[in-house]
């Protein structure tokens, strides 16, 4: 059980699982394409990257 | 309406007849019951919920859902608070069940637990502004640009310290259990957002729900802690909490101006502070409250 909520809450599931989606649905919604790439990947990235960052760094806008 | 401290010559009454003065008044309006704040608590979170459907079906815009949502999430949260104080109904009234339903229904837009609020809340008012025992004692900062740099800095996973305060508040009322309910709702708000964004959803989820809940979660501790508390050094009964004249009215401040009332008696109904402050003032004063001019 301990688990389930520790990957629940992980910055990382959050970035991969709710801002990679977003970003690249925003994207979309915008009409915007990074080198060809489909959006889900860039969200996947950036998304992905930002939770990475808020895990390791304990921060999602780098300042703590 | 009978005025308590109508027609009094202040400099002859005694501190005994000011507290029986003071306590007529807070009487007069406990006795009220607080229909607009029931009202106000279903019909937010209905507004809410609502919201959810006709986005996706494409009945309403998320431009225009936008704000709503953002209202919706600020105003969820003080029905509970006067549920919260068994204000409309005390255990073992008729109407009890309407006070816990109120609690937990209104408080769905907030994703937060009745019960865990509650207890913790009921520490605030025991130890307001004590750095050790007030759980909201962390919102305390020297001035409002502070404030904000903080709330967010709260945000950040490495500063979750709130969450150490209100476990250490309920670990020594004996309440710690209920903090099953407060993980329990997070674990859903945060499932509803996975499944929202990885169903074609993610816009509508962080537009009607995340960024909503994040503004309130701002918002919500700057009007009912840290305003109404500042500079949070002071502690007694008419010391910790003082009254303030909001720029942006008493709606906006969420009817903290008069915050003051609540902590000296925290079964008067939010919407009855105003005219019990009114009431009060005069004595108030003459108990050393800072009024701020109010």
């Amino acid at each position: 059980m301990a688990k389930f909520f520790k990957i629940v809450f992980s910055p990382i599931v959050f970035g991969l699982l709710f801002w990679a989606p977003l970003i690249a649905q925003s994207m979309t919604a915008a009409g915007l394409q990074i080198f060809a790439l489909p959006n889900l990947i860039v969200g996947l990235f950036i998304g992905g990257g930002l939770g990475l960052m808020a895990h390791y760094r304990g921060s999602w806008i780098w300042i703590k | 309406m009978d005025q308590v401290t109508q027609a009094v010559n202040w400099d002859e009454v005694s501190a005994e007849q000011l507290d029986a003065m003071e306590r007529k008044i807070a009487a007069k309006y406990i006795k009220k019951f607080p229909l607009g704040i029931i009202i106000w608590g279903f019909a937010n979170t209905l507004i809410w919920l609502a919201l959810w459907p006709l986005v996706i079906l494409d009945l309403l815009p998320i431009w225009a859902a936008f704000p709503i949502a953002v209202v919706n999430v600020c105003a969820a949260y003080l029905p509970s608070h006067d549920a919260q104080h068994s204000i409309i109904a005390r255990e073992g009234h008729k109407l009890r069940w309407l006070n816990e339903l109120l609690g937990h229904v209104s408080l769905i837009p907030f994703a937060q637990s009745f019960r865990y609020l509650r207890f913790t809340h009921f520490e605030h008012h025991a130890h307001t502004n004590n750095p050790d025992l007030d759980p909201d004692f962390d919102v305390h900062a020297e001035n409002r640009k502070v404030y904000f740099r903080n709330a967010l800095m709260r945000k950040q996973p490495i500063n979750a310290t709130r969450k150490d305060l209100y476990s250490a508040a309920l670990e020594r009322v004996g309440k710690s259990t209920v903090a099953v309910d407060a993980i329990a709702i997070r674990t859903v708000y945060t499932l509803v957002l996975f499944v929202a964004a990885c169903s074609g959803y993610a816009i509508e989820a962080a537009l009607l729900w995340w960024l909503p809940l994040h503004i309130a979660d701002i918002y919500i501790p700057y009007y009912l802690s840290w305003k109404p508390h500042h500079p949070g050094t002071d502690q007694g009964r008419y010391q910790d909490t003082e009254a303030f004249k909001s720029t942006f009215g008493n709606l906006v401040s969420s009817g903290m101006q008069y915050h003051v009332v609540h902590h000296l008696y925290p079964r008067i109904p939010l919407m009855h502070t105003p005219a019990a402050f009114r009431e009060m003032r005069p004595i108030l004063l003459r108990r050393g409250c800072d009024l701020r001019g109010m």
